[in-house]
């Protein structure tokens, strides 16, 4: 259409207002909910518009008057979800518009009806054989006009769910492609095709309208694809635009940055959204796991009480509460929670997932294992899933056969240090030394988020006698610590200290090795071991104070690790 | 956005929040085949029917109410095969229902006589009829408003889907004898049943139902297919056509476990290690929760699975030859063996181990000793005679005493026959033939091998299918195929590989054990005919079967060439490689070509300790092929340094065990070899004439007659051309011209024919 040619690029805001408007108008006479609600968000983000420049209507035809009234009830019906008598009515109406809601109730019947007859079905036997039997006949009505190219944007979108849901998917792309191209304006397409996109490469083969709404798409697609510094430079792009006052896009960007674990960035953003719409139930659940993970009790507990009022029937809250109660430790209680979730809406992948999670902390592993391989099968990348497997035979003590899962959820997410330090566990119980090793440095050159790498690559060298790497990996320990700034539980600076400082005095170095021992001091757990070292430097010093102590000069200067001067540390110290 | 459209369902079958995945569990639900053989009951206990047909007829009850579904047609065409009538009244009953109302259907359920009532019928509660009626009327009875209504829709669909179109009707997986064991008792009733269902069977073979299939169709379908993977893997679904079933049905059913074994195996056949490995995890994945109810004794059942996931683990890695991955496995199925006390799970690991040692090529006999006494202790016949089977192979490589070891084979032989262990019987015998074939006495391995193949397996023939496609079965084949080659009967042999390329598509596990064999005895060809630019291009084919064999094949070529350096030098790492592998034959043959190099060099006395050397080793460990080859090279060389008596003497020893178990070309050689020895004694020169010693030279002439013999049965110009050659010679210097002259205008016919200059004065055997 023309518009597609005129909005190239996000100049002008007030024309894609413009156009906002408008499609907001065409899905809600059609039904389409959904991205309606999507455009009306973003709408609503933008400056309105003077009274004199708001879009005209769209043309009146002569047909669509001819259907004004069958068209005015059926909707009606349909809004009441009385889909086959919306249907019946429509029956024979030629407008496009009544076309559209004509097949779109008979496709949303069937979807209906299929719901209510899984639940009685006449046995298991059926479960799998339950489908929607409209759609073979929609989809040989819609494929005879998409044939005579009758079909309009509205059409060939569900022209192209249909064909998904028969699992022609490559069909489907094409269409949706074609639907896109006719009416680019039309968010429910975009979505559609971006479930069917499975790679970067598929991406970038597609032929789409250069349109601005191309940019939302490509940023979701990024997001989708874990390619997360290209999605948030492009949203960044797009709030630089004009867009800043979307909470579609601030959603979007706290979700991209709760997925690379940013999680104080993610928790502010999210923390705005509540503010601009504090009755927001989507993307809450996964506020909630940025709550549970940085184990914010009360704020997870007001949240989940407030969505609770809000509504207590959505997944998403079905799973802030579940998440509440897994902070709790009442894991049985979580575990109720996600079920119901589940009964809500059994393709939820998070709540498949967290599931597993919880059964893991109540030892159920059987039923752990059966959560996440129901979430594998919703989502085969879904790597939480996939590292959860791991876990559960971790915990069965089965390491060799972990690995298989460990290393499905790290080629899912190359770039996570949580897969590589499992891995690097997993091989270092199989005694893969030189493998574990691998795992552990790189999981702390692609940045380690629990900090645990060093120092288990440390203890990994110390075993192995390596003494040099040891150190020098302690020492990137003590400076990791420290430059993160904050206080870690697990944290075993102590150890480091200790080693380091018999390093230092094993090597006559021992200016560093008294340095050590005081920081020694400094823990409970070390104290004693820093005072004998001290001792024993101060001993070995009043030996060899005679000869002259230029003979330690060169011999300093020539040990292996010197990469980082030890005297650093003094720098870090908090 | 998406959510509008996903589907609102809730598992029903879901409690704790495991989906119980044996939903087949509850078998009995009602369908309109149901309703059709409920109908026949109800015919047969209400209405007068003559005593055969009622004895055939319930004959038939039992097939019909454990078997899958069928069509309408094949069902009632089955019931007419024995009683026309009650087909008949079956089938106006099912019309009075489908044509009718719903309210037929409510009154057909409510006239069936009920079990608890009817004392004196066969309908009597404790029955198969009444507790199969009781099923259903429970069944039935639960069912809700709509189910109801859904059930008579689907009965309808049924009868008139029949009726509309009785030309094509669908073709339906028949009754599975094998899953009803009731039935086998009594082996009559089956084949008059199950006569007219096998045409459809074949049928269905080839075109798998589409859509979804019942849960009974499901298990004969992962049955069979599995079934005729293991056994003839021909007959099943070619691997792409089979992945595409199972993802059928894997799609309506997620959660049938045994598809995704199915996924593993078909996956296995076209080598493919990430499908493989994913569907044998997902099979575990799913078993270990159906494993949790089963067993009473709580962990038990779970625990089990997961130890036996660990195990087939190390077994997929080993049939991809990652040894180490499969060692790291195997170790993880034995420690959590330990922790749980599962002897037989460990015996099944120590297997395994010592299978994993010896594809790695390091010592495992203590281990495999450990394993037998272990099964031995735990009762487990099976593992115990395969350990035995696997020491003799051991035994036999390291020149263990055969008496010894054929014992042990007969030992293990009662055992299989007590316990019917068919497949290790057939394991056993192609055992025997190889250790025959390797002691050189080749009529004994022809007749173990004919053996084998002649025999009828103890197995039951499951869906018309011999098992005939083990590994057991490609050994004695490639074995027969060698002995026919050795004796030039090369149409013989090519017919049998043509066999074995059927039986064994090269995708197969065991092909390749059949394409170097056939390798082999093209080279072999070739290299007799002196065609080595032909035998060249099939030793790189051979390396990538067999390294070490394709080694010493290339030096052999070499040598052949007179690349002699370079083979020396490959001969001499072979060498050092076998000695650390322990593989005595290849020491042994690299020992002869070594000698042969030193001949062409013409350093006989060299090569002598050499050859003195191998057939000691030739002797130690039985090898009387070897130990002929061996002791003709010697007597060349003796003979070469000029001590042709003693050559003759050497030869005497091996001629008869030559002449009795040895390839035609190896007797040709023998002969050649024996007449120019007596030419020596005789005391003939090649240039100038003496006096000849006439006893020796008619010996000469005889024995280069038989040579001739032989090496025309092989085809084998090049050296027919040097028997005439000699023969000319020998018959000149004799006098005897006409016969001189015959042999001579042979040898030139030969050089014309062959057009290469014949090699110098015989400086090969």
């Amino acid at each position: 259409m023309k518009m597609a040619a005129l909005c190239s690029e996000f100049g002008d805001l007030a024309q894609i207002k413009k156009q906002l408007i408008s499609v907001i108008s065409l899905c809600k006479e059609r039904g389409l909910l959904h991205s309606a609600k999507w455009a009306s968000e973003l709408a609503f983000a933008l400056d309105p518009l003077p009274k004199d420049e708001l879009p005209p209507a769209p043309p009146f035809t002569e047909e669509d008057a001819q259907d004004l009234d069958a068209l005015t009830l059926a909707k009606s019906y349909f809004d009441l979800k009385e889909y086959d008598r919306a249907a019946y009515f429509l029956k024979g109406c030629c407008s496009q518009k009544a076309y559209f809601l004509y097949m779109y109730s008979r496709y949303l019947s069937g979807e209906k009806k299929k719901d209510d007859e899984t639940v009685d079905s006449l046995g298991p036997l059926e479960k799998g054989q339950v489908r929607n039997e409209a759609l073979r006949e929609l989809r040989v009505e819609l494929s005879r006009k998409h044939c005579a190219r009758e079909l309009d944007g509205f059409t060939l979108y569900l022209y192209g769910v249909v064909l998904r849901k028969l699992d022609l998917l490559k069909e489907a792309v094409e269409v949706f492609v074609e639907a896109i191209q006719v009416l680019p304006l039309h968010w429910g397409a975009w979505l559609e095709l971006s479930n069917l996109i499975t790679n970067i490469e598929m991406l970038k083969s597609l032929s789409l309208p250069d349109c601005w709404i191309k940019d939302f798409f490509m940023a979701h697609m990024y997001t989708e694809l874990q390619m997360i510094k290209e999605a948030l430079q492009k949203y960044q792009n797009l709030i630089e635009a004009g867009f800043s006052k979307s909470t579609y896009i601030i959603s979007q960007i706290a979700v991209a940055y709760h997925n690379i674990r940013d999680i104080d960035q993610a928790l502010a953003l999210f923390n705005q959204l509540r503010e601009q719409d504090p009755y927001r139930i989507d993307n809450m659940d996964t506020f909630s796991n940025l709550l549970y993970v940085k184990s914010m009790k009360p704020e997870l507990s007001y949240l989940a009480h407030n969505l609770v009022e809000i509504d207590k029937y959505r997944v998403e809250t079905c799973c802030v509460i579940g998440n509440y109660y897994s902070l709790r430790s009442q894991h049985e209680k979580a575990a109720l929670y996600f079920q119901r979730a589940l009964k809500l809406n059994p393709r939820c992948l998070g709540a498949w997932t967290l599931m597993g999670h919880e059964y893991m902390e109540m030892k159920n592993t059987s039923a752990a294992i059966q959560a996440y391989r129901h979430a594998i099968e919703v989502n085969k990348r879904d790597y939480r899933a996939w590292y959860g497997l791991g876990q559960t035979y971790e915990i069965l003590k089965m390491p060799f056969y972990c690995l298989y899962y460990y290393r499905k959820a790290h080629q899912l997410r190359p770039n996570d240090s949580r897969m590589l330090v499992a891995l690097g566990e997993s091989y270092e119980k199989l005694s893969q030394q030189v493998e574990a090793k691998k795992c552990y440095w790189r999981a702390y050159s692609v940045g380690d988020v629990e900090k645990m790498a060093l120092l288990k690559l440390a203890k990994l060298h110390e075993q192995l006698n390596e003494s040099d790497d040891a150190a020098q990996c302690y020492m990137l320990y003590i400076q990791d610590i420290f430059s993160c700034g904050e206080q870690l539980e697990h944290a075993e600076v102590s150890t480091a200290l200790r080693y380091l400082g018999q390093y230092y005095f094993k090597n006559k170095l021992y200016d560093e090795a008294s340095l050590c021992a005081q920081r020694c001091c400094d823990y409970n757990d070390a104290r004693e071991e820093g005072k004998a070292l001290l001792r024993q430097i101060s001993q070995v010093r009043d030996q060899v104070e005679t000869p002259s102590a230029d003979l330690f000069a060169p011999l300093s200067n020539n040990t292996p690790v010197r990469r980082v001067s030890p005297l650093n540390l003094i720098s870090f110290t908090p | 956005m998406a959510s509008v459209h996903e589907s609102l369902y809730f598992n029903p079958m879901m409690t704790n929040g495991v989906v119980h995945a044996n939903v087949f569990g509850i078998k009995d639900w009602v369908s309109p085949y149901k309703i059709s053989v409920l109908a026949l009951l109800y015919e047969m206990s209400s209405s007068k029917i003559t005593l055969p047909e009622r004895r055939r007829l319930n004959k038939l009850i039992l097939p019909l109410q454990q078997g899958p579904d069928l069509t309408l047609d094949q069902f009632l065409k089955t019931v007419e095969e024995c009683c026309p009538q009650t087909a008949y009244a079956v089938k106006l009953r099912l019309h009075e229902m489908a044509d009718g109302e719903l309210k037929d259907m409510e009154y057909f359920f409510s006239t069936l006589p009920t079990p608890f009532t009817a004392f004196d019928s066969e309908a009597y509660k404790t029955s198969v009829v009444g507790l199969f009626m009781r099923h259903m009327l429970l069944a039935y009875n639960k069912l809700s408003f709509s189910q109801v209504y859904k059930l008579y829709k689907s009965l309808q669909h049924y009868y008139h889907s029949h009726f509309s179109k009785p030309g094509d009707s669908l073709p339906a997986l028949a009754a599975d004898d094998s899953d009803m064991d009731l039935t086998s008792t009594e082996d009559t009733v089956g084949d008059r049943a199950d006569a007219p269902l096998l045409e459809s069977e074949l049928r269905s073979d080839n075109a798998p139902s589409r859509g979804p299939l019942s849960q009974k169709q499901a298990e004969y379908f992962l049955a069979r297919q599995a079934y005729l993977l293991k056994n003839d893997e021909n007959k099943a679904l070619k691997p792409a056509a089979l992945q595409e079933e199972l993802n059928n049905m894997l799609k309506f059913n997620p959660d049938f476990a045994e598809a995704h074994y199915l996924n593993y195996l078909n996956s296995m056949r076209v080598q493919d290690i990430f499908l493989s490995a994913h569907s044998l995890l997902h099979y575990f994945d799913r078993l270990i929760l159906s494993g949790n109810e089963g067993k009473s004794n709580g962990d038990e059942g779970y625990g089990r699975s997961l130890r036996y996931a660990a195990l087939n683990l190390a077994s997929l890695h080993c049939r991809f030859g990652h040894y180490q991955q499969a060692d790291l496995a195997l170790q993880e199925a034995i420690r959590i063996a330990q922790e749980s006390n599962d002897h037989v799970c460990l015996q099944h690991c120590l297997s395994w181990l010592y299978t994993l040692e010896q594809m790695k090529g390091s010592e495992s006999t203590v281990l495999t000793q450990d394993s037998v006494k272990m099964a031995a202790h735990f009762c487990l016949p099976y593992l115990g005679s395969l350990d035995i089977q696997s020491l003799v192979q051991q035994g036999a490589m390291q020149g263990k005493a055969a008496h010894k070891l054929m014992d042990a084979l007969k030992d293990t032989e009662i055992l299989h026959w007590k316990h019917s262990l068919s497949e290790l019987i057939e394991i056993s015998l192609a055992q025997t033939t190889s250790i025959w074939r390797m002691y050189g006495k080749s009529t004994m391995a022809l007749q173990q091998a004919q053996l084998l193949l002649n025999m009828s397996s103890l197995e039951p023939v499951n869906f018309g299918v011999h098992q005939n496609n083990t590994e057991a079965f490609a050994v004695a084949l490639c074995h027969l195929a060698e002995l026919h080659a050795e004796q030039g009967l090369y149409n013989a042999t090519s017919e049998i590989f043509q066999h074995l390329k059927d039986q064994f598509p090269p995708h197969t596990q065991h092909s390749k054990l059949w394409m170097l064999c056939d390798l082999k005895i093209q080279f072999e060809r070739h290299m007799n005919n002196r065609k080595y630019h032909v035998a060249e291009p099939l030793v790189k084919a051979m390396s990538a079967l067999n390294k070490t064999e394709g080694l010493y094949r290339k030096a052999i070529v070499l040598k052949a060439l007179n690349r002699s350096t370079e083979a020396y030098s490959i001969l001499q790492q072979l060498q050092a490689h076998c000695e650390k592998t322990k593989c005595t034959e290849i020491i042994i043959r690299v020992m002869l070509s070594t000698a042969e190099l030193h001949w062409e060099s013409s350093s006989f006395s060299t090569a002598l300790p050499l050859l003195l050397q191998a057939l000691a080793l030739a002797r130690q460990h039985h090898l009387q092929s070897l130990a002929s080859e061996t002791i003709l090279h010697l007597a060349f060389t003796q003979l070469m340094l000029g001590i042709p008596e003693q050559a003759l003497s050497v030869l005497h020893e091996a001629m008869e065990p030559l002449l009795a178990h040895g390839a035609v070309m190896d007797k040709g050689r023998a002969m050649l070899l024996a007449a120019r020895c007596h030419m020596a004694v005789a005391g003939f020169r090649l240039k100038g004439r003496g006096p000849l010693d006439v006893h020796s030279a008619a010996l000469a002439a005889d024995s280069l007659n038989e040579a001739a013999s032989y090496f025309s049965k092989l085809n084998c110009k090049e050296r027919l051309r040097d028997v005439h050659y000699l023969q000319a010679q020998l018959y000149h210097s004799l006098g005897q011209t006409s016969q001189s002259n015959k042999s001579a205008m042979n040898f030139r016919l030969l050089d014309q024919e062959l057009q290469s200059p014949a090699p110098p004065v015989f400086l090969q055997l």
